[in-house]
């Protein structure tokens, strides 16, 4: 079972060749729906001249920063070890980028409210997007923990 | 050689004023995903509050659907927004 740890600064991430195949097909499905989470995300500002010069100068960095921390995780699952070890930048990188999946899976199921976990209808809870909600935020919970370790 | 008397000048007086911008207030909204023990990291790493200040916002954002997080100059409260939607929080700004 997949496990974290921080040591000597640097957070190690065992996971198995099942694990790493998992999240890699988590990741090719989720990632191409990250667009549909953000077209929900809230304007940064309420007045539109103020919101288009964020969104023509600022969203594009921010939509890039995506790619490239979904690049950091893609690119540590791919190089075939069971131990991986971050970097504190790079932990965050995974953190950010199972952030996007997550919302990308919420929206998928429809969840927006909270108390979702309790209330799950069973053909919820049977629907692929919910077991990699689940996966995902196991994962992150573990993350954190070592970094505030 | 005529000795010139020093005769007090008033200094002129002109109005000064300084101009402040009226703060921004950072605001994070809730969102059903996220988890709270994230949340706590982002406001920990991004504002450099203490565990219990950030576990305080955090509660805030989820019992209250939002906190003010940070009170900034635009320019500084606009590069606050920026990096909290890079950790995928929802984030607005609102002048004062």
């Amino acid at each position: 079972m997949a496990s974290v740890l921080k040591r000597r600064g640097r957070i190690q991430l065992r996971l198995d060749s099942q694990e790493r195949s998992a999240l890699l097909d988590i990741l090719g499905r989720l990632e191409t729906h990250i667009s549909r989470a953000l077209a929900t995300t809230p304007r940064a500002y309420d007045d539109h001249v103020m919101q288009g010069e964020y969104d023509r100068w600022v969203r594009p960095e921010i939509e890039r920063g995506y790619e490239a921390d979904l690049g950091v995780i893609r690119g540590a699952l791919g190089a075939g070890d069971e131990l991986l070890v971050l970097t504190e930048g790079q932990a965050y990188a995974w953190l950010r980028g199972f952030n996007q999946l997550r919302l990308a899976a919420g929206s998928l199921l429809g969840i927006s409210d909270d108390g979702w976990e309790a209330a799950a209808s069973n053909q919820l809870r049977a629907r692929p997007e919910f077991g990699m909600l689940m996966a995902l935020g196991w994962l992150q919970e573990e993350l954190v923990a070592a970094l505030e370790s | 050689m005529a000795t010139a008397t020093p005769v007090p000048v008033e200094a002129p007086t002109r109005e000064e004023r300084v101009v402040r911008e009226p703060g921004w207030n950072v605001i994070v909204w809730n969102d059903p995903i996220t988890l709270m023990s994230y949340v706590v990291l982002v406001f920990r790493k991004l504002f450099g509050h203490d565990h219990a200040t950030a576990t305080k916002l955090m509660l805030q954002v989820h019992e209250e659907g939002k906190a003010i997080v940070a009170t900034q100059p635009r320019e500084q409260a606009e590069v606050s927004v920026a990096r909290l939607h890079a950790f995928g929080l929802q984030a607005t700004l609102a002048r004062l």
